[in-house]
């Protein structure tokens, strides 16, 4: 899977107004090939032949500077499919524009787009697996989540839920069998679903070439828990919001509240008050904390072996951030405080000691990141392990549409908290950290750095919500007790979430429920990139890359 | 390994079925058949045993979803299960007693999740940990969803929460160490779904159909969503 | 003298007959032996927890007896009483050997190490050669273990074993050897004896003139071997357990397991006692009498070994062959050299 350097695309601009994108620019760029457009709440969408798909996405990745595919939804209609390529731009995220693609509901074929975006690969499979559309010319169209013997696409119309199914459990030879693949003198072996190393239920097909990676495949699937599914059967106001907390369950959930909140907020245009966005911003910072610190404890233990101590202090630190989060919230993990148009309470009575709490936190941070840094960044056996082992260049960062630190890591700027901003973030001083060595180490690095950028971001936060007056703390809009937004509209919407990119995409049909919800999860597409960062390492690495990718399975299986 | 495989199929209910026969045999021993059933020294070793498994146990290194990451908090520094001798988790199964099911179960896991129960050394016991391995949890409508650990290996101990504090999972486990202690176990239930070749399942539509896919010998698991509770 | 000689006298024995001498060796054996297993008791389920625990700030055993001290009467018991399982497949008496092999080859290097008192099983003239031989053996129990499971991880993990095993235990000696140009002897009573002296005094205090004090470069070169060789971290890739599960051990359960454990334990316990005659004069040491001293002197670098693992990230293994041939083996030669030329040129 070698990567030749995809060509810098030089017409960035293309369309590009002082005001937005101009949508008829990009439109007669895109020539004949549009047969229609349609209006989502975030951008305009071109409909496209399903046999044209790969020259319309190829003509607005090279010439109009598209070079991020963060999202591909597939969705049945009554009448056909359609798959929806969500594109933007690394540069400027606001830069959006949407390629629709329906196809037939008796044959539902659709021409691959993953020859232009490496990162659509997964994408169209997880919607083969779910909807059913088949995509032509895909390198490898197989099941993703589901099982291979799995019987019927669930999220497709008319899927019989009580249907029986057989799951197979294939056992491989053992080494002094032959269990070769590919003919020569390697060794394949399971990594997983369960296996210390692999953070959850990650299955890594390894091919071992002594110590060395020579071929590495992702399977999951081990813990999809049908998300979209229940999603889609949960009223707008009140049933979905539980469940985010549980795609990115380390302590992320207000992060994932955030995306749900903003996509539904920005369909059924509800207004947030400003106290109420300052808690957000607040809250979500400490989930960031919280998470990335286990990211770092749950490294640790990938490279330092057991539970060591630099696991203990983390999750030490992490106690102190849960307690904080539970006396906002009442949880410790899942928390379920946003609400559509604001959070659930106020601050917890009496504010002052929230505050000094929290700030007894936030002034003990500097000493425990030192602490961090001596144990971890400073160490010169981890410098030896990390520094320069699974190399992710940020072109092929950029191709697999990874984000989040992943990508911050492989020097490609982007955080959606200031490129596209939400919440009380603009207002606020803080630095986007990014690192260019490409490698484990700055991965790491990165989300140690962001841990100090959270921290002054809560300070910020803190030292407004103490001074705001009494009479003007609103936590919620108004907001009509049954949420029934407009039929037919669409909305892709995204925050940056603990681990990159979360959107979500909802079409509503007029109901209080959503026609489809689908999550793109940030882990799905940097876990795709694994095989980039770790063939020809070792053994030792491949573990080091998928600690330093930290994903939950979670979120990437949903 | 169960000597339980009882059918599941025919007129009996998962309901009936998982009533099971009452107590297992796990700790009778074989000094304890020769003997009978009251000599004094037998009598004291059972409960020294008792004692011994009740005092000290290794933890399986098993996390599956959101409840590993509590149960992680539990082993660390604020809760720290060691203190109860039994916070060394161990990442083989066959050095392991417990195995803390942590988290949603869905369908391609469950075989796997069965075989690495199957690989741990007797007496095992399983601690579930939270709604979904109690019933399915909040998931429990997803199509792709068991329905709780107790379908396919027998719990000792559930801990209801989503996910449970760690105190509560202490709790669990201290309970089922009195249990243990006090000589008592879950009965051996029946589980409705098992690990079976697939050249043995019953031959109907499905099993002709995927009959080119799956090799005769291949471990298999048919879930039977209708019968679900 | 040796343990028989001392039990002779003790007991008011005159000069022994070679019956007597074979008894009281035996006794001495059993003496020895049990002191090297009370240790490792002590230090597997309960000093590693504790002493981790200390590490993590956490408490650790403390329901279960004294300072939770019954652990290991719960733990010992109940691993011993578990299900046997032996994997299909598995090449039956070399799975089952190995973990035999680990011990006692282990348990063997203890007959010629001296305690202190005149406790030390048998005095060769070949002593140290003996101890390094019979250390050694040691990983061709974890090759044995890791190609018999068959299993993929084990195989891995004895491999490894093989590889790290055969690049340290050459600097190892190599580095044992410049103390051996020191003294003229391989005899390890004769090795304590000769740190006996003074080094050094100063402000009345004398130093004596161990091997650590004498060549602190050796002594850093030979607890850097000795870590690999005993295979802690930084230096546990044949274990592992985030990569390759238990590495050698994933298979084996029960009784097998706590001959496995143990085995490794001692294992520590041999490095520290080598350490400790080559390099910290033995059983040596004021007031105390030296058996406790030499008890003392390896706890301390049990402490030192779960130190480094409750800090140190592991190498990787090439990294650890690396370090292994390119640094450690060269510094080691580099250090016998001039170990010679001084030895040559000062006496």
């Amino acid at each position: 899977m070698s990567l030749e350097a995809p060509e810098p695309s030089t017409h960035t601009d293309v369309g590009v107004t002082e005001t937005g994108l101009d949508y008829d620019v990009l439109e007669s760029l895109l020539g004949e090939l549009v047969i229609d457009r349609e209006t989502h709440h975030n951008a305009e969408a071109f409909v496209v032949r399903p046999d044209r798909v790969a020259d319309a996405l190829s003509v607005l990745r090279e010439e109009a500077g598209f070079d991020h595919c963060s999202c591909v939804t597939a969705q049945q209609y009554e009448d056909r499919y359609e798959s929806i390529y969500h594109l933007k731009k690394y540069d400027d995220p606001t830069q959006e524009v949407g390629v629709v693609v329906p196809t037939s509901i008796h044959e539902p074929k659709s021409q691959s787009g993953s020859g232009v975006y490496r990162t659509a690969d997964w994408h169209e499979r997880e919607a083969y697996d779910l909807v059913g559309i088949e995509y032509d010319d895909h390198p490898d169209l197989r099941r993703i989540l589901l099982p291979e013997t799995w019987q019927g696409h669930p999220l497709s119309q008319n899927y019989d839920q009580e249907r029986q199914q057989v799951v197979p459990l294939t056992e491989h030879a053992n080494p002094l069998e032959e269990d070769h693949r590919g003919g020569t003198d390697t060794m394949f072996i399971n990594i997983g679903p369960h296996h210390p190393a692999t953070h959850g239920v990650l299955h890594l097909k390894t091919t071992l070439n002594g110590e060395q990676v020579a071929d590495v495949e992702s399977d999951i699937g081990y813990l999809h828990r049908c998300e979209e599914q229940i999603c889609q059967q949960g009223t707008y106001r009140h049933q979905i919001m539980p469940y985010p907390d549980r795609w990115d369950y380390i302590s992320a959930g207000l992060l994932n509240e955030w995306a749900y909140a903003r996509a539904a907020e920005d369909l059924a245009d509800i207004d947030v008050p400003e106290y109420a966005q300052i808690i957000r911003t607040m809250s979500a910072e400490l989930c960031r904390i919280a998470s990335h610190l286990l990211a770092l404890g749950t490294f640790a233990i990938d490279v330092y072996g057991d539970f060591s101590a630099i696991f203990m202090y983390a999750f030490r630190d992490r106690e102190v951030v849960q307690n904080i989060l539970e006396d906002l919230t009442g949880q410790r993990m899942m928390f379920n405080y946003f609400r559509l148009g604001g959070v659930a309470w106020d601050l917890p009575e009496p504010r002052e000691k929230f505050f000094e709490k929290t700030r007894d936190f936030l002034d003990e941070l500097p000493t425990r990141l030192e602490e961090y840094h001596n144990l971890v960044s400073g160490n010169e056996v981890l410098q030896l392990r990390c520094v320069d082992t699974g190399i992710l260049e940020p072109e092929v960062a950029k191709q697999y549409g990874c984000t989040g630190p992943v990508a911050r890591g492989s020097g490609v700027d982007y955080d959606l908290r200031r490129d596209d901003p939400y919440g009380y973030y603009d207002r606020l001083d803080w630095d986007v950290v990014t690192e260019d060595g490409c490698d484990n180490y700055s991965r790491v690095l990165v989300r140690l750095r962001e841990v100090e950028e959270s921290a002054k971001i809560i300070d910020q936060c803190v030292n407004l919500l103490e001074e705001w007056p009494e009479d003007d703390r609103t936590i919620q809009s108004n907001v009509p007790r049954t949420l029934k937004p407009d039929p037919d509209t669409e909305i892709y919407r995204a925050v940056e979430g603990a681990k990159g990119e979360l959107g979500i995409y909802i079409r509503s049909d007029g109901t209080d429920t959503p026609a489809r919800f689908k999550i793109r999860s940030p882990c799905f597409s940097n876990l795709q990139a694994l095989p980039e960062m770790a063939e020809g390492e070792y053994v030792p690495d491949l573990v080091a890359a998928l600690g330093s990718l930290d994903i939950v399975l979670g979120e990437v299986d949903r | 390994m169960s000597s339980h495989n009882q059918d599941t199929t025919g007129a009996q209910t998962t309901q009936e079925a998982r009533m099971g026969e009452g107590v297992d045999n796990r700790f009778n021993s074989k000094l304890r058949e020769a003997f009978g059933s009251s000599p004094f020294i037998l009598t004291k070793f059972d409960s020294f045993m008792n004692w011994v498994r009740g005092s000290s146990m290794f933890m399986l290194q098993f996390g599956i979803a959101c409840c590993s990451i509590e149960m992680m908090h539990t082993y660390a520094v604020k809760h720290d299960l060691d203190r109860f001798g039994s916070g060394v988790p161990r990442a083989s199964p066959r050095q392991a007693d417990v195995i803390i099911v942590p988290g949603t179960i869905v369908s391609k896991f469950a075989p796997r999740m069965k075989r690495v129960y199957d690989q741990m050394p007797e007496p095992k016991f399983v601690v579930s940990m939270g709604s979904c391995t109690c019933s399915g949890g909040p998931f429990q409508e997803g199509y792709n969803v068991i329905k709780g650990a107790e379908e396919v290996i027998p719990c000792d101990i559930h801990v209801p929460g989503c996910p449970p504090r760690p105190e509560a999972l202490i709790y669990g486990i201290v309970k089922l160490q009195e249990r243990i202690a006090n000589g008592e176990t879950a009965p051996v239930t029946v589980k409705p779904y098992e690990l079976e070749q697939f050249g043995d399942l019953e031959e109907d539509e499905l099993v002709q159909h995927l009959a080119d896919q799956i090799d005769e010998e291949d471990l298999v698991m048919r879930y039977n969503w209708a019968e679900s509770p | 003298m040796s343990i028989a000689d001392t039990l002779g006298s003790a007991l008011g024995l005159g000069s022994l007959g070679p019956l007597e001498d074979f008894l009281l060796s035996l006794v001495g054996a059993a003496f020895v032996g049990t002191f090297v297993l009370l240790n490792t008791a002590v230090a597997g389920p309960w000093a590693k927890r504790k002493i981790t625990a200390a590490f993590t700030d956490r408490v650790a055993v403390n329901r279960v007896g004294p300072f939770g001290l019954l652990i290991i009467i719960a733990d010992a018991v109940r691993m011993l009483s578990k299900e046997l399982i032996i994997p299909d497949g598995a090449d039956r008496p070399a799975f089952d050997l190995a973990p035999l092999v680990l011990v006692a080859s282990a348990l063997l290097g203890f007959a010629v190490v001296p305690m202190g008192n005149g406790i030390q099983l048998a005095d060769p003239e070949v002593g140290l050669a003996f101890l390094f031989a019979v250390a050694s053996i040691a990983s061709i129990a974890l090759v044995m273990a890791g190609y018999a499971s068959n299993n993929k991880y084990s195989m891995l993990g004895g491999l490894r074993a093989v590889a790290q095993n055969v690049a340290y235990e050459i600097p190892l000696v190599v580095t044992a050897m410049s103390v051996v140009l020191f003294t003229g002897t391989l005899q390890t009573s004769q090795i304590v004896g000769a740190q006996a002296e003074t080094l050094i005094t100063i402000a009345g205090v004398s130093i004596p003139s161990w091997y650590a004090f004498v060549n602190p470069f050796a002594f850093v070169l030979f607890i850097v071997a000795n870590m690999a060789e005993v295979g802690r971290n930084p230096f546990d890739v044949p274990e592992a357990p985030t990569e390759i599960v238990a590495g050698y051990q994933t298979e084996y359960s029960s009784v097998y397991f706590v001959l496995m454990y143990l085995g490794e334990f001692i294992h520590i316990f041999l490095g520290g006692a080598i350490l400790a005659t080559v390099f910290l004069g033995g059983p040596a040491g004021p007031v105390l009498p030296g058996f406790v001293w030499f008890t003392i002197k390896i706890w301390a670098f049990f402490l030192f070994t779960q130190w480094a693992r409750s800090a140190l990230p592991r190498v990787r293994i090439d990294q650890l062959i690396e370090i292994g041939w390119k640094g450690l083996l060269e510094l080691s030669f580099v250090n016998l050299l001039l170990t010679a030329i001084i030895v040559g040129v000062i006496v």
